[in-house]
């Protein structure tokens, strides 16, 4: 499972959501991830009404529509998706679940399902964020043809763009982190965030990760789709949605 | 031809490449560049696109118009240098839309 941010020694408290390449029954679950959702292995478990009453799986719900119906980030992601065939359906490839330590979310490629983490995800800036995330590893598997399990490339690939265009490293969030930096802060924060995920998921020397993220930042920081842009601001973003709500008019008339 | 011409329009509407231009010489949108990219952003382009823009609206000059849509091309050209690191699908993933499927084994 791809996971964007999730470590065990993390003190962040936003770990950048995961993946989650898919189970095999050649290849350990550990060995790709899947140990951080217990969940997973349990789909045949109904959720109960006690389940919802105590558990925090309603106030995911809950916050996921929020983020859906109003992230300009989201609604953008969502737009494109459907656009390239994937329409997204919030019951069908969102699962809000229990998660292990400080992870935030995944992306189950196998399940073609965004995993939320709810007992890890408490504010809805936190949601707009896990959710805008996982959405571009979607949009990634959706466009293109990831190999999440064996091509680190495209996994450190995907995890850098998640990292740029999610908000993941904004000023603000990264300042709160106390990881104080201006100049160009934000790739050297989009290649930590980026290098911690692979870590996280896969078992791999820090050295080799570096390697791997070095040989694909330039090209992966500088895809910027579906944006058109990094989106550092909801108006950014909002701006970004324009333009995508707008494409017909803009291709028709280049 | 005269017809086609007469049913062309910018690629974005005058309001927003004045939108644009206002957001990118923002305080917000310089101190982002320089987060980002160390250095200050570069708005030149967008003044041009809306005087451009505008002058396409009272005069409908040709050289407005090719100005505009040459912009317009080269920005699109910016957004895509870069050697991509995977394929692109043709059509989307077969089991995107495939009910989960709960005692079934996983395939890799």
């Amino acid at each position: 499972m791809a996971q964007s941010g999730a470590k065990a020694a993390d003190l962040s408290r936003e770990p950048p959501g995961e993946q989650k390449p898919s189970p095999s029954s050649r290849q350990n679950e550990e060995d790709l991830g899947y140990n951080l959702y217990p969940e997973r292995g349990s789909r045949l478990k109904k959720s109960t009404v006690e389940e919802s009453l105590f558990t925090f799986k309603h106030k995911c719900q809950l916050m996921l529509q929020f983020a859906m119906d109003t992230s300009p980030y989201a609604k953008l992601l969502l737009g494109a998706m459907k656009s390239s065939g994937c329409t997204v359906f919030k019951d069908r490839h969102f699962s809000c679940e229990d998660c292990d330590g400080t992870v935030s979310g995944g992306f189950d490629a196998a399940t073609s399902q965004i995993v939320l983490c709810q007992n890890n995800i408490h504010q809805q800036a936190h949601m707009n964020r896990v959710v805008t995330h996982e959405l571009i590893h979607a949009f990634d598997h959706c466009r293109a043809q990831v190999d999440w399990f064996s091509n680190y490339r495209h996994l450190a690939c995907s995890e850098i763009r998640a990292a740029n265009l999610s908000g993941d490293c904004s000023f603000i969030n990264e300042f709160s982190r106390f990881n104080f930096g201006l100049r160009k802060h934000h790739q050297e924060c989009v290649r930590g965030r980026a290098l911690r995920s692979i870590l996280a998921v896969r078992r791999v020397s820090r050295e080799e990760a570096e390697r791997v993220v070095d040989e694909v930042f330039d090209s992966c920081f500088n895809d910027h789709a579906p944006f058109g842009r990094i989106p550092h601001s909801k108006k950014d973003a909002k701006f970004a949605h324009r333009d995508f709500e707008n494409r017909d008019r803009y291709y028709a008339n280049l | 031809m005269a017809g086609s011409q007469a049913q062309w329009r910018p690629p974005r509407s005058c309001d927003i490449y004045c939108s644009e231009l206002k957001h990118c010489k923002s305080l917000r949108n310089r101190f982002h560049e320089y987060y980002t990219y160390g250095r200050a952003p570069d708005c030149q382009q967008w003044k041009q696109d809306y005087q451009n823009c505008k002058d396409w609206e009272k005069n409908h000059s040709t050289q407005a118009k090719e100005s505009l849509q040459e912009s317009e091309r080269k920005r699109l050209a910016d957004q895509r240098k870069f050697t991509p690191v995977w394929e692109l699908r043709q059509k989307p993933p077969s089991d995107w839309h495939l009910p989960l499927n709960q005692g079934k084994p996983q395939d890799p």
